[in-house]
């Protein structure tokens, strides 16, 4: 019997312990700085709003290598 | 007819006012700027917006005249741009115009859509955002463009070390609370469990495993989430200064240590749940407390945001841009329509219209003459002029006006808190008794055990939940009631203070009176030959004045005939002159008719319209701000409950005296600066009274942030709102009648909680002293205080349901 408990309880543990993690990670990145906008968040959740934010992604990932670029070219 | 809303902004209008087009027979607007960015949306694929928008309404379109050039200018770089890691730019803006999240959405994404924009991030909590750009694609003259072209307007702000440490303090308490929360939800499940196992039978093995578990959770509750508290201690104790975080941070420890002991093979019960329940809820108090000092900073950035960064000054003819600190007394400044005074000064030039509204409430521009004194903050509304310099920034008004909010939200008098004050020497008196019970009880029986027990027994039970509690529960519930009714309180410490209020000053326009003008009287006939040719030349215009005479005209006439007037022509400040068949006629003030030296006397306490043909004044309307509804029932309900009632106003004696008439009221001021009132506010203060003021234009920031509590009403100015502590969304005069009943109610079940957890202490620390409460017993009619505070809370709202 008090093994089912020991195991139940470790997984227990360990699973909430690994969404706490999660939590802070996301909370360490800034997702809920903004309590308002947290709130809101699921009307920012489309696919269109995924596919907008990855294409920015790109966006900024081509003007940084740009900068880069120019810099080593003024060096 | 009947209303219909704005397409755009979701507003609702009469039909015959709003904008149709002709190929799109579905879309609506209420002006040309809706309509410009409903299409410009369209066009960029945006129009996802309006399902984002949902129910909220926006505010139409902000028209901005000003050049954002200025936001290209060295000094400005200089000052607010910042170079990032990557050789980007990064400036720190508020954007203006926010009401909900789909104007967040859209604002990201039309600068996220924009060539040389790398991130764009606005937070929808303090409308604070964050551009990085690449200068070397996009200035950011064109970026500011951009977010006017919607409709929105950003000012630059100088991010403070008070703003970075205020930002930072919150984030820190969060993540202690979110463990504290997380750690204690999951204790309370394990707790089921337990508690039933004690009378259902559980094994000591179980048991065990129960308090391991209970152990793992509650350790990073006291030693992380808790930190705070050992700190708040240690610097108390520094001070000498026994605080409650001592108490807190000791009852933990002392439950903690003997859980411990417990743990290890100890006999007894451990209490590890009752060391996180203690840390949870003190904790999320505090996070509370720290949210309204970052309020605070937020506030502070967004009046200072309001200032302008520099000014035009003219050197032998010679146009320079520079700092605002740079301009020197007798510099000649040129400001454009649009732009704001930067310094105070003296007109130069014939004449001038500037909007005043932001210092004397008065919503219509107001003419000056060569000589007259231009203040500093207020807008020009007619064409480019120059005045000479009479005082640097440091001295002018609007610096004065900035510097006084600051030190008054600063040193806001923080009330003398209760619960705290309480139980500051019930902190003492707890940890003197459990170390004199632990004392006569190891002297008398000899057992070091049996004597750590009580003492503990002691702390535990007297541990502050129950009055730690009785404060927030009564406020959460009492704010919660306050919003159904469209009140909202922005911190629960502004419950206490409403409560023991006894002076309510009112503000004139806006709060007593609806702040638009009404025709109240006609001297001379309206015939059918004058009706079309007034109704023309009231249409020529869109001064608030002629604005309503043409309404009065619409509700009493039907069908009125469209005639086309030719010379129509604007006199400044005075009305309109025009010809139609070869006459001359003229609508205007006073002033307009001794302009057309026509030979006329009329004496009135009102704002009046004079119209005159050939020569010759033919009507005079008598023009009236009307009564809000509500004023009377408002200032008799005050009366009932002994409260004084004062209003204070910039308008002139004659205008204050008829308005506190008319609503039977004896006490009133007239003719006051916002300076002025701030001051009236203090010296109301320093003569023992607690002050509500109630407020809604940018003038009344300063009075509102000396009062006690701060009201202002939800169509106000944004800085009025920003700096109130109760906002009132509807609009109504009822709502300060209900923030009176509820403050006042809540206050008194708060007063009862006090109560019922002092009576349960008193009855159970001398139980527990003599040994006959054992530790479990003494967590559970802890609990049990607490229950009864929150349930004796849960009875506020009954009055409302009765």
């Amino acid at each position: 019997m008090n093994s089912v408990l020991i195991l139940e309880l470790t997984v227990g543990i360990i699973v909430s312990f690994t969404l706490l993690g999660i939590f802070i990670w996301a909370a360490k990145g800034g997702q809920f700085d903004d309590s308002k906008k947290m709130m809101d968040g699921l009307l920012f959740d489309s696919e269109e709003d995924l596919q907008a934010a990855y294409e920015k992604e790109q966006k900024v990932k081509a003007m940084k290598e740009k900068k880069e670029q120019n810099k080593k070219e003024e060096v | 007819m009947s209303n219909i809303k704005c397409t755009h902004c979701q507003l609702e209008f009469d039909e015959s006012v709003m904008i149709t087009e002709e190929n799109n027979p579905d879309v609506y607007f209420c002006c040309n700027g809706c309509q410009g960015v409903y299409h410009l949306l369209k066009d960029d694929g945006l129009d996802s917006f309006y399902e984002k928008i949902g129910n909220s309404k926006i505010a139409p379109p902000l028209q901005v005249e000003s050049d954002s050039s200025s936001f290209d200018m060295e000094s400005f770089k200089q000052r607010y741009i910042k170079t990032t890691t990557d050789g980007f730019s990064s400036v720190d803006l508020v954007i203006e115009g926010i009401h909900c999240a789909a104007c967040i959405w859209l604002n990201e994404k039309v600068l996220a859509n924009t060539e040389g924009i790398v991130d764009a991030s606005i937070n929808f909590t303090n409308n604070k955002a964050k551009i990085v750009w690449d200068e070397d694609t996009i200035a950011l003259s064109k970026v500011i463009d951009t977010i006017r072209s919607i409709g929105y307007n950003a000012y630059p702000y100088d991010r403070t070390a008070e703003d970075i440490k205020a930002t930072k303090n919150k984030k820190d308490y969060f993540m202690r609370m979110a463990i504290a929360v997380f750690a204690s939800m999951n204790i309370m499940m394990i707790d089921v469990a337990k508690y039933a196992g004690f009378f259902s039978g559980m094994k000591d093995e179980t048991l065990h495993l129960v308090h391991i578990a209970e152990f793992i959770f509650s350790t990073p509750v006291l030693f992380y989430s808790g930190w705070i508290f050992f700190k708040g201690a240690y610097y108390g104790l520094k001070n000498r200064i026994v605080n409650m975080d001592l108490l807190v941070s000791s009852g933990a420890t002392l439950t903690y240590i003997y859980s411990l002991y417990v743990l290890f093979g100890g006999k007894g019960h451990s209490y590890f749940d009752s060391v996180a329940m203690i840390i949870t809820f003190v904790l999320v108090g505090k996070y509370l407390e720290v949210i309204g000092k970052k309020n605070a900073v937020d506030t502070m950035d967004k009046i200072r945001s309001q200032v302008p960064h520099e000014a035009t000054i003219v050197e032998e003819g010679v146009k320079k841009v520079v700092p605002l600190d740079a301009v020197k007394v007798g510099d000649i400044i040129e400001v454009k329509r649009g732009e704001k005074a930067t310094v105070d000064g003296v007109l130069i030039g014939s004449s001038a219209t500037f909007d005043e509204s932001s210092l004397s409430g008065e919503s219509l521009p107001v003419e000056k003459k060569e000589g007259a004194t231009i203040y500093s903050g207020t807008i020009n509304s007619g064409k480019v002029i120059r005045y000479t310099a009479t005082k640097n920034y440091a001295n002018s008004t609007l610096s004065n006006i900035v510097n006084l909010l600051e030190d008054a939200l600063a040193s806001k008098p923080e009330i003398e808190d209760t619960t705290n004050e309480l139980s500051k020497y019930f902190s003492i008196t707890i940890l003197f008794l459990a170390l004199a019970t632990f004392g006569a009880w190891y002297w008398i029986g000899g057992d070091f055990e049996e004597a750590l027990i009580v003492a503990i027994s002691v702390i535990v039970i007297a541990c502050p939940c129950a009055l730690a509690l009785a404060t927030p529960i009564a406020s959460l519930i009492g704010i919660s009631w306050a919003a159904e009714k469209g009140l909202l309180f922005k911190e629960a410490k502004f419950i206490e203070t409403f409560s023991k209020v006894d002076t309510v000053v009112l503000d004139k326009t806006g709060t007593i009176t609806e702040g638009k003008l009404d025709v109240k009287n006609v001297t001379g006939e309206i015939s059918s030959e004058i009706l079309p040719q007034l109704y023309a030349l009231s249409d020529s215009s869109t001064h608030p004045v002629s604005l309503a005479i043409k309404k009065y005209l619409e509700k009493n006439f039907e069908s009125i005939e469209t005639i086309e007037l030719s010379n129509i022509e604007q006199v400044e400040g005075k009305g309109l002159k025009a010809n139609y068949d070869s006459k001359i006629i003229a609508g205007g003030n006073s002033r307009l008719i001794d302009e057309l030296e026509i030979d006329f006397e009329f004496d009135t306490v009102y704002t009046v319209y004079h119209f005159a043909m050939d020569g010759r004044v033919v009507l005079s309307f008598e023009l009236d701000d009307g009564l809000k509804e509500g004023v009377k029932e408002l200032i008799d309900y005050l009366s009932t409950i002994d409260v004084n009632i004062i209003m204070a106003t910039g308008d002139n004696e004659k205008v204050a005296n008829r308005v506190a008439n008319s609503i039977g009221l004896k006490d009133y001021k007239s003719e006051l600066s916002p300076i002025d009132k701030a001051n009236y506010i203090k010296s109301l203060k320093e003569n023992g009274k607690r002050v509500v003021m109630v407020g809604d234009g940018i003038n009344d920031a300063l009075a509102l942030s000396y009062a006690d509590v701060a009201i202002a009403m939800g169509s106000g100015a944004d800085v009025a709102l920003a700096i109130s502590d109760v906002v009132i969304l509807n609009n109504s005069l009822k709502a300060i009648e209900d923030s009176f009943m509820i403050s006042r109610r809540t206050f008194k079940f708060i007063k009862q909680n006090l109560a019922i957890s002092l009576i349960y202490n008193v009855i159970t620390i001398p139980i527990a002293m003599a040994g006959y409460v054992i530790p479990l017993v003494a967590a559970l009619s802890m609990s049990l205080s607490s229950l009864l505070v929150v349930g004796n809370s849960m009875r506020i709202k009954i009055k409302d349901k009765n």
